[in-house]
């Protein structure tokens, strides 16, 4: 094999790398936001006693967790619009698909998290006289919000990394952007090395901090 | 020991209660009667029902019959086969786990002053004041900026009668709340339980703790099989058993500790 590292030929072309992964930030902050919000609500409803409210929700969750993410943003690209004649533009789209990805892996992280409140806590709470809607806004959420937050962020930068599938529909993301250059200069080693040490170095503290939160969590709860 | 304080009205009557989780039946058929000066100690073989007594007298059960009544007042009763309780009366009483019973999110004195806050509609101040002046009491002054993760469970277990009390309840019920604590700790929770008794706080307290049943009751119950097998004054219950079901308990339990 006689391929001579040039990395000149990627940090020539820093700008398009720089935008590609400007849209891969917007996308996984926006995705989050969904996700952390919608997530909530599905818990709720997953944790619904009414199955004529808990089985949709139930059904959204397994949907998402059972298929791969990448059919579910093909599906997402190429269905939605014939389906439902709504085409949103390629970001709005790609926030939408993965955001309802999340959305389903953190109302799973949620409901754990609520099931897993103390029983002795609630049982406090009804004891100190809190009504039901006292309780579950000063004593279980607060409760349940810490004990999800490992999760909750483990699959944020799931997100983050499996946004990169949207290069596939034509999301300029930071994935995209690379494989146009490394088609343009023909350095596809010194780009794709530097792409994954890119979400290596965004993914990597945030997985520490998850480790730090799941010892102090583990102290925390004695 | 506290006979001084005795008053001789009921302040709890518990009639014919039954209760079953599925096909165990835990409750069958009790009938309790407290008076205002009791301090009553349950004990009994494990999973012969105690827990469930309290969190029924709690109002955290429901129950499949029976009735309970506080001060000559309904509080909870069984219709068409739903329990129902009286909130109103529910809060008079206060309850003490055996774990993970205070908020770990809120510091020991905004867990004193959640309830009377947003419950009772107190000002903050004026609760502050008196959770402060309630941990001062307690030893625990110092401990008020504190999380639940930072303190012992000695201190955890104090912190959680404190929040109780600020509630000014009528009745306390404690559930084995120093069988989790390393021995070292089990006196100064005990210690503030006995203070409660010498200001004569009616109490039902479970416990495994032979020689702290024997100092703080004014009566104990002997429970097994989701009845009451035996009722009298400590010495006897403990002392010198009628039953022989008791004996055997009584014998058991001593032989362990001793
Ligand atoms: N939530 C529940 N669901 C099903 N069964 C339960 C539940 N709580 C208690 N039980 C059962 O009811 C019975 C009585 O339990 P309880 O906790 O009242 O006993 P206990 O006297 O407090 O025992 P211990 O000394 O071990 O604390 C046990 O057989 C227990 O397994
Ligand atoms: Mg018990």
């Amino acid at each position: 094999m006689d391929y001579v590292l040039d990395l000149g030929a990627v940090t020539r072309h820093f700008g398009p790398l720089l935008e590609g992964l400007w849209v891969t930030i917007q996308l996984t902050l926006a995705a989050n936001a969904m996700g952390l919000v919608l997530g909530f609500a599905v818990a709720l409803l997953v944790l619904s006693p009414v199955r004529l409210v808990r089985l949709p929700a139930v059904a959204f969750v397994e949907f998402f967790r059972c298929t791969p993410a990448i059919v579910q943003i093909v599906w997402f690209f190429y269905c939605v619009p014939m389906l439902f004649n709504l085409y949103l533009g390629s970001m709005t789209m790609g926030i939408l698909a993965l955001g309802l990805n999340l959305a389903a892996f953190n109302g799973e992280a949620y409901r754990a998290a609520i099931q897993a409140v103390p029983r002795e806590q609630r049982d406090a709470a009804v004891a100190l006289g809190l009504s039901p809607l006292q309780s579950t806004l000063h004593v279980i959420l607060p409760t349940a919000l810490r004990l999800a937050m490992p999760v909750l962020l483990t699959n944020g930068i799931v997100i983050f990394q499996q946004s990169a599938l949207v290069a596939i529909v034509a999301v300029p993301d930071l994935m995209y952007e690379a494989k146009s250059l490394a088609t343009k200069t023909y350095r596809p080693i010194e780009t794709f090395t530097l792409v994954a040490l890119v979400y290596f170095a965004v993914s990597f503290p945030v997985s520490q901090v998850v480790g730090w939160l799941e010892r102090r969590r583990a102290v925390a709860m004695a | 020991m506290f006979d001084g304080t005795r008053d001789q009205t009921a302040l709890v009557r518990m009639e014919g209660l039954h209760k079953s989780y599925g096909a165990v039946k835990v409750l069958q058929g009790l009938d309790i009667e407290m008076k205002r000066g009791d301090r009553v100690v349950v004990i009994g073989p494990s999973g012969g029902g105690k827990s469930t007594l309290l969190r029924v007298l709690m109002g955290l059960e429901k129950v499949d019959a029976g009735n309970i009544s506080f001060g000559g007042r309904p509080y909870i009763t069984v219709r068409n086969g739903k329990t129902v309780i009286d909130t109103e009366v529910r809060r008079s009483i206060g309850m003490v786990f055996q774990h993970y019973t205070l908020f770990p999110h809120l510091s020991v004195l905004q867990n004193l002053v959640l309830a009377p806050c947003k419950v009772n509609g107190e000002g903050t101040a004026s609760a502050k004041a008196r959770a402060q002046a309630l941990l001062d009491r307690f030893g625990l002054g110092a401990r008020a900026g504190a999380y639940p993760a930072q303190l012992s469970g000695g201190q955890k277990q104090r912190v959680a009668i404190a929040r109780a009390l600020m509630l000014d309840p009528k009745l306390m019920l404690f559930d084995e709340v120093t069988s989790a604590l390393d021995p070292e700790l089990v006196a100064e929770v005990e210690q503030v339980m006995l203070e409660l008794a010498a200001q004569a706080m009616p109490m039902v307290i479970v416990t495994h703790d032979m020689w702290f049943a024997r100092n703080i009751a004014s009566r104990v119950i002997f429970c097994a099989g989701g009845v009451v097998v035996e009722d009298g004054p400590p010495e006897q219950v403990l002392g010198k058993p009628i039953h022989e079901r008791t004996r055997e308990f009584i014998n058991r339990v001593f032989h362990i500790r001793a």
